[in-house]
């Protein structure tokens, strides 16, 4: 699924056929998901890979011990909260270091719910996790938009804080030690009323996910594609100029940021009943809301499942990262640092067609010698900043003069 | 007060009361610290006719490995490895070597243990962190491998957590029985008529508040007419600053200070105690100071005159030239690991033993290799010796021992701090009996 | 309960010390955000990498001289102490420089989210190389933190209060004014500021925003470097130690006014005495206090106390 996998706006054409299957438009042919969701053929295929992929995740898991489910799982709920956070980075450029926040009260809702109030449908914890992460939302964001740009960032993030350590202070919520999500006689939440063994459980909570995470992508599909959209689109570029044209921009920036308090909500919820048991330092700690952020961002925070694959690649190999080294901090540090100065669009962005990655492999296709005349550049262009920085150096050390 | 550590004024008991108080095999005297006693025979003590498997045994270890909590985290591991060589050493668990991985819990308990599982691991050790054990021990029900904690020492875990566990067992004395040994251990050297007032100085989450709050229930039901608490302050873990809790303690001047800080907080709290004089105006207590002996300097220890529990074991309790097990186990932690073994080693030497006894025991009388639910069955009630005495693990599932305490000194010998006067409480002075809630036990005092 | 007079001086001298600590490091994140306009995600990494150095320096150091004996021995110690946290914060300017001429100025044109990323990497990456030199556990120097206590000072007064705390507020002071000095009366100090007005401005009146912007993130990376230095005998150097520092003067540099060296000054101390005395008062308040006081400035001023770095120093 891609977003600008071209949309089909309004003309009659649309509405020739209500079902999903092909559709031909101006010559081209396209694959209808749903109304306004249509793909050229290359792009749905690779979506149903993805989406094949993903479905089939158990099955791998059991192939090998490095590929864990519940790695996997909780990649894609991180992910579905950086797809939220994506809406303010994407569109209306608002940089929020606070996301965990959204995520953890979704988490701690379900817990709560659970623990002292024993709560046993899981979907009444997801429902539970959804509102008071909205709410939530709500509360820090009417207190926190009225600034943009690093200050908004700071914001959120001390709201963030904030709530950690409230959580922590509170035996209410467990404090450090947490709470679980073990409700009822079964010491599990149930699916309609029907309890299942440890393993069919995380199967079947893991299938959840994968339906709300694909409904979740799909919703954010038509949304970032609405007029709604659009506008913050606007507000991002410009938002003296998109008052100007009668945009509300105080309301939908609001909108947009209770709207990804929502994916946070339904994140952490879900995240609650994988984990079933929910603590402080992994849901709400400012480093979560960083994760989350630069999960976007890995993935390619200007496509929309990117921040989805840079969840699941993300806690993938942080996870893998503590089997292999001691230094798995620096591991995904490097990766970090590497992301920034050679694939800057992130994971999904960078395999788009027409990105600067795509070109340079065709160009190393056709010339494979440009592979040493790059390593070249890089040497030289290290070494350049090396000796500046160190004549830099020398300039602070004896005078600026 | 009493002792249940053999002590023979000879310094030693004959093989064959040996083999039999340890559990009758050679793993479990080599793991009580016995394995000279057994003699060249002993070492091959497994019956040829058991059908056991050939391969090695896979066990895993969580624990802090780096960070502040690494203080405790790495005497658990070598505890561990030191428990693990001494299997080795006697020939294995009937002939079967034991293999230890360790992994640096994070936060990741229950990854850490899934991953466990999925390779193969037929045991699993840890982890330290409290919460993290609230968070795992569910999750070892539903999988059913056994784990044998080191530490986690929350009390609500067998009593609300898991109520009813069947995989899930703890060696180390648990919060409770700390706490009321600190607080016996203040009436009976300072004297009940001599406590009014006493004071907190505890870790901010979940541990430090449930520490605070059994020893000033344990304080109200010793001293007559109760005592008032004057102050008490929760620095974060790994706070850098804790004089506003030192200047407040200052002012109010309790006459029992009571700190459950452990590792480098006691260190950083007690230095900047002795900087601000606290020492003059109150009397520290605490369960686990003694964590931190490895970081202490002579004069803050000399300033402090600080009681501390020490959990499960002290390693001059009985002394060391008395009981060999004891002169052997530290002198091989200080050889191997340059450190002063506290009773974190014991609570990851015993995890191992606990498991390793049983599982012994048990091939004898089945004569093949047990299932997790055999030995489940057979950690149940389970007594066995370390070099800290003999220890049941309790059919709650909870491992109970001798708690210690002493007055914190400086040795010249050691080069570190070492408890002197040490006082032991046996198992039932300061824990409830089973199927009685921690709480409820000590309000019925 | 009637406030004892000698005790609530103490426990504002608490927060002083406190404050000039979070004004150590506040100071240098800030004068990076006031004028390359990057949020510096590692400075709390530089900090601790400074109290890691400072950690070795002392060792040495404190292993070269006697302990101290005396006035004049006393009076040493404290020099030569002082002059090894210098040293180690020294340490970290050639780290600073390397990071700023290397990596960042390839990002000043970008998205401020590519900041973000690079310095929250260079986090990691800082964090594991103070462990792979110094190793995963805690390290501490209790020598020269007794060391100096035995200067007696405070008891001259009859209060009860470490000499080590009052070298820290002394010192503290001593680099508040020299920062002023610096950006009020020396050229390169007035450069650096018509450099943070206009950056277009500057280059054309011939100021090198290279060597700026250079010399900018390296004096950042020694005010870090020199407030881990400074903390490091208190307490500890270990691998944790970064991420409280930076969320704190996250919270100092947002009251202050982004940018703003006033401004992080006053709300250093602000943030240092009324968290101190939140504690003193109510001691569960100890993780929120910090935060709950930046929201409560900011309902009142949602600018923070001072404008943005420039026109007032």
């Amino acid at each position: 699924m891609s977003d600008d996998g071209t949309a089909a706006d309004g003309g009659s054409a649309s509405r020739e056929g209500r079902l999903p299957g092909i559709v031909t438009r101006d010559g081209d042919r396209y694959v209808r998901v749903t109304r306004g969701l249509e793909l050229p053929p290359r792009r749905a295929a690779l979506g149903l890979l993805g989406v094949i992929l993903f479905v089939a995740v158990p099955d791998l898991a059991t192939l090998s011990p490095l590929l864990q489910l519940q790695v996997v799982h909780q990649g894609a709920l991180f992910g579905l909260a950086a797809v939220g956070l994506n809406l303010l980075l994407r569109h209306t450029r608002l940089v929020s270091f606070g996301h965990a926040a959204f995520f953890g009260t979704g988490a701690y809702a379900a817990a709560i719910l659970a623990t002292h109030f024993d709560v046993t449908s899981m979907l009444l914890l997801l429902a539970g996790a959804t509102l008071f992460g909205t709410l939530m939302a709500g509360v820090v964001g009417y207190l926190s938009l009225r600034h943009t740009g690093l200050y908004f960032s700071l914001l959120t993030l001390a709201f963030g804080q904030l709530l950690y350590a409230v959580v922590i202070g509170q035996g209410y919520f467990g404090s450090s030690d947490g709470l679980s999500v073990r409700p009822g006689e079964a010491n599990q939440a149930l699916l309609f009323g029907v309890e299942f063994g440890s393993e069919a459980y995380s199967v079947i909570v893991y299938y959840l996910t994968v339906l709300v995470v694909v409904v979740g992508l799909l919703v954010m599909w038509r949304v970032i594609n609405s007029p709604f959209g659009n506008a913050l689109d606007a507000i991002g570029q410009n938002r003296t100029r998109a008052r100007f044209i009668g945009i509300p921009v105080r309301r939908y920036v609001f909108a947009a940021f209770v709207l990804s308090g929502v994916y946070g909500g339904l994140a952490g919820g879900m995240y609650g009943l994988v984990q079933q048991h929910v603590r402080p330092e992994s849901t709400l700690y400012f480093l979560r809301s960083g994760d989350i952020l630069f999960m976007a961002i890995l993935g390619g925070f200007q496509t929309l499942v990117g921040p989805l694959v840079g969840g699941i690649v993300l806690v993938f190999l942080q996870d893998v990262g503590r089997d292999v080294t001691s230094y798995f901090d620096a591991l995904t540090g490097v990766v970090l640092v590497a992301l920034v100065f050679g694939f800057p669009r992130g994971i999904v962005g960078s395999l788009k067609r027409g990105s600067p990655f795509r070109e340079r492999l065709g160009r190393l296709a056709a010339d494979p010698s440009l592979a040493g005349t790059w390593l070249r550049g890089a040497g030289d262009a290290a070494v350049a900043a090396a000796y500046r920085a160190g004549e830099n150096l020398r300039i602070l050390l004896f005078g600026v003069n | 007060m009493t002792q249940d550590t053999p002590t023979d004024e000879d310094g030693g008991m004959n093989r064959r009361t040996m083999l039999a108080a340890t559990g009758g095999t050679a793993v479990a005297a080599a793991l009580a610290g016995c394995s000279t006693l057994l003699g060249d025979s002993g070492t091959q003590a497994q019956a040829d006719d058991t059908d056991v498997p050939d391969e090695p045994i896979q066990a895993g270890l969580q624990t802090f490995t780096e960070g502040a909590a690494a203080v405790l985290g790495l005497q658990a591991q070598y505890g561990a490895e030191l428990a693990v060589q001494r299997i080795n050493d006697a020939g294995g668990i009937a002939g079967r070597e034991m293999q230890l991985e360790t992994v640096h819990e994070a936060d990741a308990h229950i990854e850490n243990y899934t991953q466990f599982v999925d390779e193969g691991k037929e045991v699993t050790f840890g982890p330290i962190s409290s919460g993290g054990h609230a968070a795992l021990a569910p999750e070892v029900e539903s999988q059913g491998v056994v784990n044998v904690s080191t530490d986690g020492t929350v009390t609500t875990l067998y009593e609300e957590t898991v109520d009813n566990p069947t995989y899930s067992f703890r060696f180390q004395n648990y919060d409770v029985m700390e706490c009321v040994t600190a607080a016996r251990e203040a009436v009976s050297r300072i004297g009940a008529e001599n406590i009014d007032t006493i004071a907190g100085i505890n870790p901010n989450y979940a541990f430090g508040q449930d520490e605070w709050k059994f020893f000033e229930l344990a304080m109200n039901k010793l001293v007559d007419g109760g005592v008032e608490s004057v102050y008490e302050g929760f620095p974060d873990l790994g706070a850098t600053d804790m004089s506003t809790h030192i200047t407040e303690i200052n002012n109010v001047e309790p006459d029992v200070t009571f700190s459950s800080q452990w590792g480098g907080d006691v260190t950083t709290m007690m230095n900047q105690a002795a900087a601000n004089d606290m020492f003059d105006n109150t009397q520290l207590v605490g369960t686990v100071l003694y964590s931190a002996v490895d970081e202490l300097e002579r004069d803050v220890v000399e300033a402090a005159e600080a009681v501390s529990g020490s959990r499960n074991w002290y390693w001059d309790f009985p002394n060391r030239s008395r009981w060999a097990p004891n002169g052997d186990t530290f002198s091989d932690a200080r050889e191997e690991w340059d450190i002063v073994p506290t009773a974190h080693f014991m609570s990851g030497y015993g995890a191992v033993t606990a498991w390793a006894t049983a599982t012994a025991k048990l091939v004898d009388v089945i004569g093949g290799w047990p299932s997790q639910d055999q030995i489940a069955r057979s950690l149940e009630g389970h007594g066995f010796y370390t070099p800290a005495g003999y220890h049941v693990m309790g059919t709650g599932h909870q491992g109970k021992s001798n708690a210690f305490s002493g007055r914190m000194e400086w040795s010249e010998d050691v080069g570190a701090a070492v408890l002197s006067d040490v006082n032991a409480y046996a198992p039932q002075e300061v824990s409830p009996p089973e199927g009685t809630t921690a709480e409820e036990w000590v309000n019925s005092w | 309960m009637p406030v004892d007079l000698s005790n609530l001086l103490v426990h504002t001298l608490n927060g002083v010390q406190y404050g000039f600590i979070l004004f150590l490091i506040a100071s240098g994140l800030t004068v990076i955000l006031g004028i390359l306009d990057v949020l510096n995600l590692a400075h709390g990494e530089l900090f601790a990498f400074g109290a890691y150095v400072a950690f070795s320096v002392f060792g040495y150091v404190t292993g070269a001289i006697a302990p101290p004996s005396g006035a004049g021995g006393l009076a040493l110690f404290l020099a030569v102490s002082l002059g090894a946290a210098v040293l180690a914060a020294l340490a970290v300017v050639p780290l600073g420089a390397a990071i700023e001429a290397v990596f960042l100025r390839r990002l000043y044109g970008r998205d401020e989210v590519y900041q973000l990323v690079f310095t929250f990497g260079l986090l990691l990456i800082i964090k594991d190389l103070n462990k792979l030199i110094w190793g995963p556990t805690p390290v501490r120097v209790q020598s020269v933190y007794s060391g100096i206590n035995r200067i007696p000072v405070a008891e001259l007064v009859g209060l009860n209060f470490p000499t080590y705390k009052l070298v820290i507020i002394g010192v503290g002071a001593v680099v508040v004014a020299g920062l002023f000095w610096f950006f009020d009366r020396t050229k390169t100090g007035r450069l650096i500021r018509a450099t943070a007005i206009d950056r277009e401005m500057a280059t054309a009146i011939g100021v090198s925003t290279d060597r700026t912007f250079t010399l900018v993130f390296a004096l950042g990376a020694f005010l870090a470097g020199f407030a881990g230095a400074i903390a490091l005998p208190q307490s500890t150097a270990n691998l944790a130690m970064g991420a409280n520092p930076l969320v704190l003067s996250f919270v100092v540099i947002v009251i202050g006014g982004l940018g703003s060296l006033r401004g992080a000054f006053v709300a250093a101390l602000l943030v240092g005495v009324l968290s101190r005395w939140a504690v003193w008062q109510y001691p569960p308040a100890e993780l929120a206090a910090p935060f709950a006081i930046m929201i409560l400035v900011l309902l009142v001023k949602p600018d923070g106390l001072f404008g943005t770095w420039g026109e007032t120093a």
